[in-house]
């Protein structure tokens, strides 16, 4: 008798999967960045040490700033805690929460979590923190349009919007994950999440210049505690985009397919290589490719809408 | 809808090349140097050249297989090496002849697909040859490559969209027909030849009165 999770253990330790290895794979990526530049880098372990001095230090909160200087942080990072019970993590088959929401729920789970640190980035009188927060809210907006036409493609395709049903549709035969309609929502998707993690085209994830930032720029007046959070928060908002990328469109392969205990555990370290691979190649491509001027940030955008409209054109037409 | 068309792995690969070209010919129309236009040209050529090799191996149509020969040589090879080489000997590089921004150029090549997808995709037609959403991806290629022409304002640029043009022409012509004799087929690549040959000697003459490339000139009076 072969011993079994209970669902809502699978479930947890989705969770749990995201919450403890997305620091590990934001500091392969940082790691990796740096070794392309021909610096030492910063351990791979860096993030966890960080984000437990972090921890220890005191709370700051700015003269005039409210409750929502608080509160940002922890809401975003509640947001974060709750996506990875929608998608497809460890396991190819529905858990049962994952009925709670679908692709557009997720989203707004995580534009929740965004627009949370960008209020309380608001909130403070500092410049450069509503500078982050006003960008970051603006060109979001922008980006909105392809993730809403990659959403039609898979609803067109499976019939539903639940991200197990577009993993399990690609996985169903070869032709099937080779479509066209399925390998363009991929790429637009893939576009999606080079811009969201603030890779290319105009952000310097880990620079120290507040002109070069969108997502960062909006917790420069976080401290301590809080800032353990949205930095913790935001490796984990990664992960969970890499998570949709590789297992609902890039690689649906590998996950566990039963309850059983080996197969789950198994799906961890596979599901880890494969965050790594992507983070390599995104690594890759955001040292290989010069940064845009600020306002060209719309060809990009218009890049990745073009993709996820030819997408959904090429079903419209007939097979695809 | 989906689901009515059988999902095969030779119908994906033949859309996924058609795509390609559509994809590129969106290239073109935002890539800001002339050399990386005409690198583009070439690829696009390939694709062609891949798709015409599809469907000789796969229907067995041994023409076909002569005609991605010729367009391998003559669109990958010689049209793009004789249009770099005038670029060389001009020596001026142009960068960014858009009339418009690129964004705003992508939507309205968009737009211009989007009609050109719904007006092909609504006649009642079956090739035989390859998925049929292939024709209504030619047609909107065909329709982009005109706006290249229109909105970019260098004479190489107005070239490659024509000669590009011409390979949606091809890939149509694949889709509609693919058993076209072989005569037929090989005097459509000759008047391409002939299209490079009277561009060229126009890229010339241009540069030649008037030291650019760009056409934004051509509106002056000559005393």
């Amino acid at each position: 008798m072969a011993v079994e999770f209970a669902p809502a253990e699978s479930q947890a330790l989705q969770v749990l999967t995201i919450v403890t290895l997305a620091p590990f794979v934001a500091g392969f990526i940082s790691h990796v960045e740096a070794r392309f530049q021909g610096r030492r880098g910063p351990r791979i372990l860096q993030v966890y040490y960080d984000i437990g001095k972090l921890f220890s230090k005191e709370t700051l909160v700015p003269e005039r700033a409210g409750w929502v200087f608080v509160a940002g942080p922890v809401v975003a990072f509640g947001c974060y805690l709750l996506v990875p019970l929608l998608i497809p993590v460890l396991t190819d088959y529905p858990l049962p929460l994952g009925y709670m929401g679908d692709i557009l729920g997720g989203g707004f789970i995580l534009s929740l979590g965004g627009f949370s640190v960008a209020l309380a980035a608001a909130e403070t009188d500092a410049p450069y923190a509503q500078l982050g927060s006003s960008r970051a809210m603006t060109f979001g907006g922008l980006i909105e349009p392809s993730i809403l036409f990659i959403t039609f493609t898979v609803a067109v395709i499976t019939g539903t919007d639940l991200p197990y049903f577009e993993a399990a549709a690609a996985r169903a035969s070869a032709a099937a994950a080779l479509r066209p309609a399925h390998i363009l929502a991929a790429f637009a998707f893939f576009l999606v999440v080079l811009n969201d993690t603030g890779r290319i085209p105009v952000e310097a994830p880990s620079g120290t210049i507040e002109f070069g930032m969108l997502d960062e720029g909006r917790t420069l007046e976080h401290s301590g505690p809080l800032f353990a959070l949205l930095r913790w928060g935001s490796s984990m908002k990664q992960l969970v985009l890499y998570v949709i990328l590789i297992n609902v469109f890039a690689a649906p392969w590998g996950l566990a397919g039963s309850e059983r205990v080996g197969p789950v555990l198994l799906a961890i370290p596979i599901f880890i290589g494969k965050a790594l691979g992507v983070g390599l190649l995104f690594a890759v491509i955001d040292n290989s490719f010069s940064k845009l001027r600020l306002f060209k940030i719309t060809e990009f955008m218009a890049a990745a809408f073009l993709l996820a409209v030819l997408a959904i054109l090429v079903l419209i037409l007939g097979g695809g | 809808m989906s689901g009515t068309v059988p999902i095969s792995v030779f119908n994906d690969g033949a859309e996924v090349l058609t795509l390609l070209v559509l994809l590129t010919e969106f290239a073109m129309l935002r890539a800001p140097l002339s050399r990386s236009q005409v690198r583009l040209y070439a690829f696009q050529s390939l694709v062609v050249t891949a798709l015409a090799a599809l469907v000789a191996v796969n229907h067995g149509l041994n023409d076909l297989y002569v005609i991605a020969g010729l367009t391998f040589v003559l669109k990958v090879v010689l049209v793009p090496g004789i249009i770099l080489r005038l670029l060389r000997e001009a020596g001026v590089e142009l960068a960014g002849s858009h009339r418009l921004g690129v964004a705003t150029m992508v939507l309205l090549a968009i737009v211009v697909s989007i009609f050109g997808f719904f007006t092909v995709g609504s006649m009642p037609f079956h090739s035989s040859s390859l998925p049929t959403s292939a024709l209504a991806l030619a047609v909107a290629e065909i329709l982009v490559a005109f706006l290249i022409v229109v909105l970019r304002s260098d004479v190489v640029s107005q070239a490659v969209g024509f000669f590009s043009l011409e390979n949606g022409v091809s890939v149509a012509s694949l889709v509609v027909a693919s058993g076209l004799p072989l005569v037929v087929e090989t005097a459509f690549l000759f008047d391409l030849v002939v299209a490079v040959v009277v561009f060229g000697v126009l890229m010339r003459v241009h540069h030649r009165r008037t030291d650019t490339l760009s056409t934004l000139v051509l509106n002056r009076l000559k005393g």
